[in-house]
């Protein structure tokens, strides 16, 4: 019996330790964040911020112009997400509910290009972004990633699990392929666009090789674009930076918080990545 | 009565994913291709001589085999996933193992570890240099505390290599522990009741019964993780910049630097880019073959 409980507790001390070096380094940025200037170069350093202030979150969005770039990554993040949703569904139902001739080649070639990240096209792209005018755009960081292999996957396996009966009676009814898209498929896909959706929003608000391609305009930029440019200045200005990256976590933790068992399940059945 | 007839309704829904794959992924890795059997810059002007395209055959693959930064970038490369993807598969294994208990607030200390996943590659470069710095990081600081001296973590060369490795495994173990608990509790838990009715050891347990029905989740970790390796680069940039000196600088940063900020080289960035693809095009082709085998 007693051997039990010790057993029990070991398990917790570990869980515990664990868990807690591997949260440490996040919750270490945010503590410091909140540190005024001095504080922050405190030598030895004190664990928990003596005077709490705000000054650096102030001085970040201020000076730093860091609320222009909330506002361009907010834009580029739910138009993204609503993009990806809907060209995903369209095409999951495309390649789920019809037969027509090169489905397979297609579908295949499309999940092919999961090979291909962006890290290796990188220069072509960038040039074939140029040639395009897309440079230094919106649409340049929006539409080309719209389009993920991943996405269609996702609803296209979804969509299997809809029984072919449900669509056979509304055509029987008399609806047509584009009334049932907007009417059954839409709704009765709802759990797999709702995870597509969340996973984009990740994907999209922490993304930082597109608009590094694509945008050199200071006003156009993103957070991390700005944040990793606010490291490449000569002399750090630590406090603004800490605060901004706190600032910056804030909309995916919620969406973690929220939606975590999406996250676990959404890793399991499909590895999601990006 | 509708035999034979080729359906457009699939075509219009699948056409705005195709129309985006065949301009900004088609188009460009033919591109890539392209562009590396010449030599341009990225303006190209066939009125001026200094910025015309030339056509070079196999001149840039040539220039790679005898160009030491290629040469060195590649080799860190291949050194950092030899040395990343083990950590990466013991060390989210391992959680798994400690985090799968069915025990009360498992779930929190999970979400805990699974948190820095979700989090920019930008950020967690930040999150680390604050760190890890000489002089007021706290990692140092805790050095301190147990009379160690202060180590130059991102100063020297291979410290810095060392936390580039350590860095890039803390913000991947989340994700692939999530992929490994997914199998450990695709086990059945008859398999382990019949060896305790054995009298097997947990240690005899796990070497007999969890690693071998394991092998599956273990293969698809070991090749997702060997790509994301060879891609390092985003955190990179802005933990150490490729440095000090070019000891933490990838293959990836070295084509982007290559291209951007060197004269008349897209062409030979474009040829290291097709190097790397076939580097990937080989690793995704034995994931492809291992799922294929293990779904005989």
């Amino acid at each position: 019996m007693k051997r039990k409980e010790n057993y029990i507790v070991l398990k917790y001390f570990i869980v515990i330790l664990v868990s807690i070096t591997f949260f440490f380094p996040m919750l270490w940025v945010v503590i410091s964040a909140f540190k005024g200037e001095s504080e922050l170069f405190l030598n030895p350093p004190k664990i928990l911020p003596v005077h709490i202030t705000f000054e650096n979150f102030i001085s970040g969005l201020k000076f730093g112009n860091f609320t222009k770039y909330f506002i361009n990554s907010t834009y580029v993040t739910i138009i993204s997400t609503i993009i990806t949703v809907i060209i995903s569904t369209m095409a999951g139902y495309g390649f789920a509910k019809f037969k027509f001739p090169g489905r397979d080649i297609l579908f295949m070639g499309i999940m092919a290009t999961l090979m291909i990240s962006l890290e290796i096209i990188m220069i072509p792209m960038f040039l074939t972004l140029k040639r395009y005018g897309l440079i230094n755009t919106f649409i340049g960081i929006i539409i080309p990633p719209a389009a993920t292999p991943t996405g269609i996957f996702l609803l296209r396996q979804h969509m299997f699990s809809i029984p072919d009966e449900v669509l056979e009676a509304a055509k029987i009814d008399g609806a047509n392929e584009y009334q049932m898209f907007t009417w059954l498929i839409v709704p009765l896909s709802l759990p797999a666009i709702s995870t597509l959706a969340i996973f984009s929003f990740v994907w999209r608000w922490n993304d930082y090789l597109w608009p590094f391609l694509v945008i050199n305009d200071d006003n156009k930029r993103t957070v991390p674009l700005a944040l990793a440019n606010f490291v490449g200045q000569y002399a750090v200005r630590w406090g603004d930076l800490l605060a901004m990256t706190t600032l910056s976590i804030i909309p995916t933790l919620i969406i973690f918080l929220i939606f975590q068992k999406y996250f676990i399940k959404g890793i399991s059945i499909t590895g999601l990545t990006g | 009565m509708k035999k034979r007839r080729i359906p457009i309704a699939p075509y219009i829904f699948i056409a705005p994913a195709i129309l985006i794959f065949l301009f900004f992924i088609f188009v460009p890795a033919i591109d890539g291709f392209l562009q590396s059997i010449f030599t341009r810059g990225i303006i190209v002007r066939q009125d001026i001589p200094s910025l015309r395209s030339k056509f070079v055959g196999f001149l840039n693959y040539q220039k790679l085999i005898l160009d030491p930064r290629f040469l060195i970038a590649f080799g860190k490369t291949i050194l950092f996933t030899l040395i990343a993807v083990p950590s990466i598969l013991i060390v989210s294994l391992s959680l798994a193992l400690i985090l799968q208990e069915k025990i009360f607030g498992i779930g929190v200390a999970r979400a805990m570890v699974y948190w820095p996943a979700m989090i920019s590659p930008i950020i967690i470069g930040i999150a680390w240099r604050w760190i890890l710095g000489y002089e007021t990081g706290i990692l140092n600081y805790f050095l301190t505390l147990f009379r160690l001296d202060k180590l130059p973590w991102l100063i020297d060369s291979y410290l810095a290599f060392i936390s580039v490795i350590v860095v890039s495994t803390w913000a991947q173990i989340g994700f692939f522990m999530v992929i490994f608990i997914g199998g450990l509790n695709a086990i059945p838990e008859t398999y382990y009741e019949a060896a305790k009715i054995d009298g097997a050891s947990n240690w005899r347990q796990f070497l007999s019964i969890t690693l071998p029905l394991l092998k599956p989740t273990t293969l698809l970790v070991f090749v997702l993780s060997t790509i994301n390796s060879f891609k390092v680069y985003q955190f990179v940039v802005v933990l150490t910049s490729g440095g000090p000196g070019r000891s933490t600088t990838f293959l990836v940063q070295n084509i982007y630097e290559e291209a951007f900020t060197k004269p008349m080289s897209v062409g030979y960035a474009s040829a290291q880019s097709v190097v790397f693809f076939f580097v990937m095009l080989l690793l995704s082709l034995i994931q492809f073959k291992l799922a294929k085998e293990e779904s005989l």
